[in-house]
């Protein structure tokens, strides 16, 4: 073969008791390249990072992987062999300290050093070098805790490049940045490309595979379906890769008949409770009907969350505007007073502020409810188990019993969980901050459908997500946030990806 | 249909052995340390020839473990939801300096003649002081944010202070009639008898109207074998105490408080919506807050709790004792604390038992009395103590890993 190959991943086969996550994977990765990785959840992506990474050492798996011209044998117990080798991972998750410098962060493990003590000097010098050489636009003395996601980003992939990797693999890098970080992002991955590293990109947002990748490998059930160039591909095409079938109906039909005004929020206004000086929300209104689906689109940090988080009574202090519940005015000044009031709140992240994970399916339905079942002092375990399993019916939660721990289920059935404790307490108004976050295709459409069933009873959704398509399947309207305020409602006839984006950048006033 | 409609086991097919096998799994970690225990007590036996495991020994045993275990049932509280208190000893000893001066210099000046009225109000102002101390100590964690640590380090300190203060270091007797009955009392035999009769029959009711409820609503049943035996097992323990410690000199009543609060306790715990926030708490700080659940106010009450339990500590050991002295309550939050770690408590929070942590400080007493009754020097008594909680913590989590 004429082609210049780093990395042959050869048959790869990885066991685990129970499943074969990946199964005769084969992949080509040429040098200097950009190549995307692609499947759902599961699919066997972060399996196979895992193996590339050394967590899981040479010999726990069957096939090979030739790297560079020899076959890859990393000793298992650190991730450090990878790295010497030229391998390295900017995960998701940014892993810096953040009370320490850029150039600490770089070079965090391996400071240069004389006699024992560090050269500061030389440790700064070649960060700024590093930085400099690719672009990035980064001051070596600036703490990492001050720092924007975007840069943070930048950071890491400086901490990686200063290893001289030969391999750079990007996990779902733009998953917490602003579609101007991300721009920046990509002109990085330019750079680096021109520079000779090779990366390897796994994403969830289809678009990007377009905008940066050289070529493009599915995943799906741990094989690999398809190698392609990214030039031969359109996003139909990778997503029935990636699911198997054609996607016909990305987005169930529901039979939504909005009635009478139920919420209404008028020229909102509100501090960071934190920090008086800052204003999270500058003038947001907007309507919601019996039984309708309210998108709310916008960049990260433009106040969606903040939005939803205020009038559930946890975040902003509010300090102009009202809030009207069935025509009354109402202040919600926290959770417990929303839900008492018939608003309920899914939060964003299922994890950190949804579920206690260490408990049971049952423990979490019945969570924020446990006054419906408790007389005096005593819970009522009977009625909370009655009610719990028939949240969990009408979900369809899987799972053996209600005893199973949370942290045991697949992040879309911990979706589920999460709703079906919100419903629990019959709210009239449901608000779902990124409801399909993370889950797989399957699982975000059972949610949709779910959604479907709720505004046909009457319930009315407010829906922010983060991405458009999801915004236009599934809403009645959409609202577009930029900079902490409403832009506009938008009736789903007349919004399109082009109108929201240019609300949601600020290019369009209205 | 995704979800079966039963909660504990699946479907009987696997037989008795099989549900056992399971509920021995789910439980994994209470029955470890009680299998600790009784190795600890195998071992003790064999090397004082049986002696350790006379009536008299057992009962005094059981007499010695009341005053941490008070601390150790709140510790768990305060531990589950990701705090600590470090000055529970001091406070229990603080208590009891407070309660032995009332007896010694002011009941004897005010109500010369009446030492059962003069016990009841030093049992009022021990409770009084306990409480007191644990809403200011709660007011600041939970309303001021200040961390429980720091809090209770310096309450720690304070305490120390005010014990000298109240002592002016001398001994103060606390040895009025009827006020020695709450830790050196015992019951007669046949009260004893009918204080177990009646726990056996509660067991039992229990049982039915648990499997009468889950048939009311259409849940499947566990084994009718498996609970009856797990019943009896039960019923047969509080027999076998009863009938050991009546060959002594009757039901401890320190031991019978001890028992009622830790009932109590555990109802809490389990039944209750103070008791399930606090391990929401713990366990998801940011979702409970998401929940509705009032964070301040839980944690508030929790270290109220706590001083009312350091307050029936306080006066226990004063009664115990018979005296307050400077060194009351030294060291006893680490003996709490330990023991509800010991007993499965997670210091990261969200996990934990009063049952276990009453396991935990048994243990720690066995081995303190175990030590003394094979003339150990006081040293190895806590080098001991010391490799058993490391061990039985990494035992934890190895079991954790492997799992």
């Amino acid at each position: 073969m004429s082609e210049d190959i780093i990395l042959d991943i050869q048959n790869v086969t990885k066991r685990f008791p129970g499943v074969t996550a990946l199964s005769d994977v084969s992949i080509q990765i040429k040098r200097g390249e950009i190549h995307g990785l692609c499947g759902e959840n599961g699919a066997g992506k972060s399996t196979l990072i895992k193996i590339l990474s050394g967590v899981y050492p040479y010999g726990t798996y069957e096939g090979k992987v030739i790297y560079d011209g020899s076959e890859l044998k990393l000793e298992g117990g650190s991730i450090r062999q990878a790295i010497t080798e030229g391998i390295a991972i900017v995960y998701q998750e940014l892993t810096l300290v953040p009370n320490m410098t850029v150039g600490e962060n770089v070079f965090l493990g391996k400071e240069p050093s004389e006699n024992g003590a560090i050269n500061w000097d030389k440790l700064y010098a070649e960060t700024r070098d590093i930085l400099r050489k690719y672009q990035l636009d980064v001051a070596p003395q600036a703490v990492v805790r001050h720092l924007g996601v975007g840069k943070m980003q930048m950071v890491e992939i400086a901490k990686a490049l200063s290893e001289n990797a030969k391999i750079l693999i990007l996990d779902e890098p733009t998953s917490a940045l602003a579609e101007a970080e991300i721009e920046k992002l990509m002109e990085i991955l330019e750079t680096l490309r021109s520079h000779g590293v090779t990366c390897i990109y796994i994403t969830h947002k289809l678009d990007e595979f377009f905008r940066i990748t050289d070529s493009v490998t599915v995943l799906r059930d741990g094989k690999t379906v398809t190698t392609q160039p990214t030039g031969n591909l359109t996003k139909e095409k990778l997503v029935s890769y990636m699911v198997g079938r054609e996607m016909k109906e990305r987005f169930p039909k529901g039979n939504r008949r909005p009635g009478e005004v139920i919420f209404e929020v008028n020229d909102l206004h509100a501090i960071d409770p934190n920090d008086n000086s800052r204003h999270v929300l500058n003038g947001v209104s907007f309507d919601l009907r019996r039984g309708e689906i309210l998108g709310i689109a916008g960049l990260m940090g433009s106040g969606r969350t903040e939005l939803v988080t205020t009038i559930f009574g946890e975040y902003g202090k509010i300090t102009h505007g009202t809030i009207k519940l069935e025509g009354q005015e109402v202040e919600m000044t926290s959770a417990s007073d929303a839900m008492h009031k018939g608003v309920s709140l899914v939060p964003e992240d299922r994890k950190r502020q949804g579920l206690v994970l260490m408990q049971s399916i049952l423990k979490n339905i019945s969570l924020a409810n446990l006054d419906q079942f408790s007389k005096f002092f005593r819970i009522d375990a009977d009625a909370e188990l009655a009610a719990s399993l028939q949240q969990a019916k009408n979900l369809a939660i899987k799972a053996p019993n209600l005893l199973v721990a949370c942290d045991s289920l697949s992040g879309g059935n911990q979706q589920k969980v999460v709703i079906a404790k919100w419903l629990l307490s019959n709210p009239k108004v449901l608000i779902m901050d990124d409801p399909t976050r993370g889950i797989d295709v399957g699982a975000k459409y059972e949610i949709y459908k779910l959604m479907n069933e709720l505004t046909e009873k009457g319930v009315s959704i407010i829906m922010i997500s983060s991405e458009l398509e999801e915004v236009l399947g599934m809403s009645d309207r959409v609202m577009v946030m930029h900079e902490g305020a409403s832009t506009r409602i938008l009736d789903i006839r007349e919004a399109n990806q082009e109108r929201i984006m240019a609300l949601a950048t600020g290019i369009a006033e209205n | 249909m995704a979800v079966s409609t039963d909660t504990g086991s699946k479907k009987s097919s696997t037989g008795l052995m099989g549900e056992l096998g399971k509920r021995f799994r789910s439980n994994m970690q209470t029955y470890t340390i009680i299998l600790a225990l009784v190795a600890i007590w195998i071992f003790f036996a064999i090397l004082t020839g049986g002696a350790c495991l006379q009536p008299q020994n057992v009962s005094n045993l059981f007499r010695q473990m009341t005053v941490t275990s008070f601390l150790a049932i709140g510790m768990v509280f305060v531990i589950v939801t990701g705090n600590i208190d470090l000055s529970v000893g001091k406070l229990a000893g603080f208590v009891s300096v407070v309660v032995a001066y009332f007896q010694a210099n002011i009941w004897y000046n005010l109500i010369p003649n009446q030492p059962y009225v003069a016990a009841v109000l030093s049992i009022i102002i021990g409770l009084g002081v306990g409480v007191l101390f644990g809403v200011m100590q709660g007011y600041m964690i939970s309303f001021l944010q200040v961390p429980s640590f720091i809090v209770t380090l310096a309450g720690m300190f304070i305490l120390t202070g005010l014990i000298l203060l109240v002592t002016q270091g001398k001994t103060i007797p606390a040895n009025q009639a009827g006020f020695d009955l709450i830790a050196q009392g015992y019951l007669p035999p046949l009260v004893g008898w009918i204080i177990a009769a009646i726990v056996v029959v509660i067991l039992f009711w229990n049982m039915t109207r648990s499997r009468q409820r889950k048939r009311q609503h259409g849940f499947e049943l566990p084994s009718i074998a498996l609970d009856l035996a797990t019943t009896i097992f039960y019923s047969l323990l509080v027999i076998a105490y009863v009938w050991v410690v009546n060959q002594y000199k009757g039901v401890q009543v320190p031991v019978l408080l001890l028992a009622v609060a830790a009932v109590i306790m555990s109802y809490i715990a389990n039944n209750t919506r103070f008791g399930r926030y606090a391990y929401a708490i713990g366990g998801n700080r940011e979702a409970a807050r998401l929940s509705g659940i009032n964070i301040r106010r839980s944690i508030f009450l929790i270290f109220i709790l706590m001083g009312l339990l350091a307050g029936i500590a306080g006066i226990v050991l004063a009664s115990y004792v018979g005296y307050g002295t400077i060194a009351a309550g030294q060291g006893y939050e680490l003996d709490a604390i330990a023991s509800a770690i010991l007993g499965g408590t997670s210091t990261l929070g969200g996990v934990g038992t009063v049952f276990g942590a009453l396991i935990g400080s048994l243990i720690m007493t066995s081995l303190t009395t175990g030590l003394q009754m094979l003339n150990v020097q006081p040293a190895w008594q806590y080098l001991v103590k010391g490799i058993v909680l490391v061990l039985a913590v990494y035992a934890d989590v190895a079991f954790k890993k492997n799992r």
